[in-house]
């Protein structure tokens, strides 16, 4: 809009060129084929919903990661960004999502961490007057060198971060979700700062969610689909919608619900201004059995603080929840499993799985009370349980003695889910991004297991930040933004109302 | 697409294979060394080889292996261990010599209470209240050995009738902690493999936040197994009474790292999750011949203990720290 257009004058070689770069993890290819150039005083935006391949691309550029194929050229050069110090001396600065400044140093010491140039007996005057230069060029005249970080907002030290990769003598800064968690007057000073880097001749890669900022910030947008480069365009022709649009491709297909919702209600999770300090603010949502209702909602939204409090994870959640028409207790893990609540943590390593125990152990651990009388645990029953259980959540029957690790992620959430199916005191299933980390066949398999498991009348409750997972499985979506639910689509959502809602709010609507 | 960047780990599939063949081979080679360097030793030691000499053995692991088989669930439960074992069994001996004029029973009750009691608070505050177990029991340890020195007075407590003579008693030629002992590993592998809170100790120990996300009772479990942990330093206690006669504020001397060497060597993970009572059992009688063959080789009570903890540290290095998730 009001940036500088800045089209690299022609015949001359553009700053950064990124050719067919491909990179996999595991096998899964997460980046396909990559293709963009960027040039000097240009602001070029990277698109695209979760998965895409955009931070895999953005770990690329800063040295993070090596790409399996293609090359990254700098001036035309071809370069070998090994690792962040290679890249940040060839002149590439990465402003990463999650902050990397030190809350308990000075702003000039923060400056000064990870500089390669910053030499061990440190010429403090040279550096103060270079570290004022720095922040009066962003716009920071208030923020002295030698105040702490931790004295800032949250939008001062993302300006601070940015002018710490500027002070680096950068040619090429890369910003992934800068402004993800900033309000909107400190996104106005950030994207001012943006402009000044590229106005000095800098080339810009910006990352964001926010699509609305993008088309506002930049001149050219990158969108990535499948981890391949669908579209190149300036940013001056196009619209929110139209972006989105291209991010979505074609329309998923829905796994349909073959029973009708129970009428009743008596077996409904009923759910009363859920409210969780600075996460979520009023929550309310009367939820049939045999349902499936997906929260759709980015990191940050509240989607997967409903589920947390609901677990009796969150330890200042308020409210009321009832189950059958009982009341569930509060931030009470143990009482909430007595409701006949059972989670799924998107954490499936750290809160999920006992990944020192076989598939069978992992599979009855939280039934063991059930397997036998006067707080035995009969070892006939226990065989039993678990290879039903393991026919139930499609685990093959021979792998019930292996350790738990060795299975693929797809079978390690089947799992995970498994271990709450089939059981009569089960009446809730609340699962935070229930196919992360899985391949294609087990997320198919998940999906089909999370539909029996409705039909089997249970609520079903998820959390997603996928279009595609939240499209195919979610009877019901609720929007969320800023701890908020921004709409609810009993039927006819589609992925561009979804992620309008998501990214942007109602008001953009 | 759902692979997000950096969440997949690599190949888990073929890792955890070659994990499976190779790990519990490092163990299983250091046993069969030990064996291959200890057995010959100890057979061609003069006296061993005698019923005496076993006797001895049994003898001198009672204390400690039955201390040790509480430490273990503590330890499996994730909770670590306790610091403060010898001062908890100082305290139980003193209450039981001080009240054998009651009775016999009453005296062991009363010992037994207390250790309990003691030990079941500090199981309290680590379950619910998630006290750092190490530093808790350090505070413990000092309160305790203050009450038992305020309890005495500084001086030693005399047994106030001849009745704990009964617990000296030697059926078949060994001390009735002997038996107390075998019964005691045998129920508490028991416990740990086929009683609900058992499993669950093993659950907690392994993953605590995934214990509690699943909404398993990790308070009560703790608690759980640090009360059966006081059960056993009580029983521990009320054994060393009955043999010492009298209580000094030092009557429990190195029982706390003795307990913990035993269980350590017996390959019960440091982190928690992993490990068995009748192994800690195992544990307790290697390091008790070990002790024994050096003695009767003449070396000195610094040997012995030396070669003790030069046992434990190879044991540490060997399985704890070589295990997926024992430097935790």
């Amino acid at each position: 809009m009001s940036a500088p257009t800045a089209e690299p004058a022609p015949g001359s070689e553009p700053l950064v060129t990124v050719e067919a770069l491909a990179r996999g993890f595991a096998g899964v290819p997460a980046v396909r084929r990559v293709s963009f150039t960027v040039g000097a005083g240009e602001i070029h935006a990277l698109c695209g919903h979760n998965g895409a391949g955009k931070s895999t691309v953005v770990k690329m550029l800063s040295g993070q990661l090596a790409p399996d194929a293609g090359r990254i050229l700098l001036d035309g050069k071809p370069v070998a960004l090994r690792n962040r110090q290679a890249a940040q001396r060839l002149g590439v600065a990465l402003v990463d999502q999650e902050l990397s400044v030190v809350p308990a140093l000075t702003v000039l010491e923060n400056m000064q961490l990870g500089d390669i140039d910053a030499g061990f007996f440190k010429r403090r005057r040279a550096a103060l007057r270079r570290c004022r230069e720095v922040l009066d060029d962003m716009g920071l005249d208030r923020v002295r060198p030698d105040q702490p970080v931790a004295a800032l907002s949250m939008g001062e030290r993302q300006l601070v971060e940015i002018a710490k990769a500027l002070s680096q003598r950068a040619r090429v800064v890369i910003l992934d979700e800068p402004t993800a968690t900033l309000s909107e007057a400190e996104s106005r000073r950030v994207f001012a700062a943006v402009r000044r880097v590229a106005a000095r001749g800098c080339a810009v890669v910006f990352v964001s969610h926010r699509l609305s900022e993008v088309l506002e910030l930049c001149d050219t947008v990158t969108v990535l689909r499948d981890g391949r480069d669908v579209a190149t365009r300036p940013a001056a022709g196009l619209t929110v919608d139209g972006l989105i649009v291209t991010m979505l491709g074609e329309a998923p297909h829905r796994l349909e619900a073959t029973r009708r919702p129970d009428p009743d209600l008596t077996h409904a999770l009923r759910i009363g201004g859920l409210h969780v300090p600075g996460r979520l603010d009023g929550f309310t949502l009367t939820a049939r059995a045999g349902r499936i209702y997906a929260l759709a909602g980015q990191l940050g939204s509240g989607a997967s603080d409903v589920l947390r409090a609901l677990a009796g994870l969150h330890p200042q959640a308020t409210g009321s929840v009832e189950l059958r028409d009982r009341s569930v207790p509060f931030r009470d893990p143990v009482g909430a499993a007595r409701a006949g609540i059972a989670f799924v943590s998107n954490d499936r390593k750290g809160e999920g799985l006992f990944l020192g125990k076989s598939v069978a152990g992992n599979l009855v651990a939280t039934r063991l009370d059930r397997l036998g009388a006067g707080g035995l645990v009969g070892a006939g029953r226990e065989r039993r349980t678990a290879r039903s259980l393991a026919g139930l959540a499609g685990l093959p029957a021979d792998r019930l003695a292996d350790p738990v690790l060795a299975l693929s992620g797809g079978n390690q959430q089947k799992v995970f889910v498994g271990r709450s199916l089939g059981r009569d005191d089960v009446h809730v299933l609340l699962l935070d991004e229930p196919t992360r980390g899985v391949d294609i066949g087990g997320r198919a398999a998940i999906h089909r297991l999370l539909r029996d498991a409705a039909d089997a009348g249970l609520v079903v409750v998820f959390a997603s930040t996928e279009l595609e997972e939240l499209l195919e499985l979610g009877d019901v979506i609720l929007t969320m933004r800023d701890g908020r639910v921004v709409s609810t689509y009993d039927g006819g959502a589609n992925g561009a109302a979804l992620m309008r809602d998501m990214t942007e709010g109602k008001d953009a609507a | 697409m759902t692979t997000t960047d950096g969440l997949t780990s690599p190949r888990p599939a073929t890792a955890g294979a070659s994990r499976r063949r190779g790990r519990p081979g490092a163990p299983a080679v250091a046993f069969v060394a030990l064996m291959v360097v200890l057995v010959p030793i100890a057979v061609t030691t003069d006296r061993f080889l005698t019923l005496d000499n076993a006797r001895a053995i049994l003898a001198s692991t009672a204390l400690v292996g039955i201390a040790a088989i509480g430490a273990t669930l503590v330890m499996i439960a994730g909770s670590a261990v306790s610091l403060a074992a010898s001062q908890t069994a100082t305290v139980v001996a003193m209450v039981f010599l001080a009240t054998l004029d009651r009775g016999l029973v009453v005296a062991t009750l009363l010992a037994v209470l207390c250790g309990v009691v003691v030990t079941a608070v500090q199981g309290f505050a680590v379950g619910y209240w998630e006290a750092n177990p190490i530093v808790l029991t350090i505070a413990a340890g000092f309160a305790i050995g203050g009450g038992s020195v305020w309890f005495s007075g500084g001086t030693p407590v005399n047994a106030a009738s001849g009745d704990y003579d009964v617990l000296n008693a030697t059926p078949l030629g060994l001390p009735l902690a002997v038996y107390v002992l075998l019964l005691l590993a045998v129920l508490a592998e028991a416990v740990l493999r086929r009683t609900t809170a058992g499993r669950r100790m093993y659950l907690v120990g392994e993953n605590r936040a995934a214990a509690r996300a699943a909404g398993l009772p990790v308070g009560r479990v703790t608690v759980v197994a640090w009360t059966f942990s006081g059960l056993c330093l009580a029983i521990s206690g009320v054994f060393l009474a009955a043999f010492n006669t009298s209580a000094t504020t030092n009557l429990g001397g190195t029982l706390t790292l003795d307990a913990i060497a035993a269980v350590l060597v017996g390959g019960t993970a440091i982190a928690g999750g992993k490990g068995s009572a009748l192994r800690t059992l195992g544990g307790a009688l290697l390091i008790s011949v070990i002790a024994d063959v050096l003695l009767l080789r003449g070396y000195s009570t610094g040997a012995q203990i030396l070669v003790k903890g030069v046992l434990v540290l190879a044991v540490v290095v060997l399985v704890h720290l070589r295990g997926p998730r024992g430097s935790r």
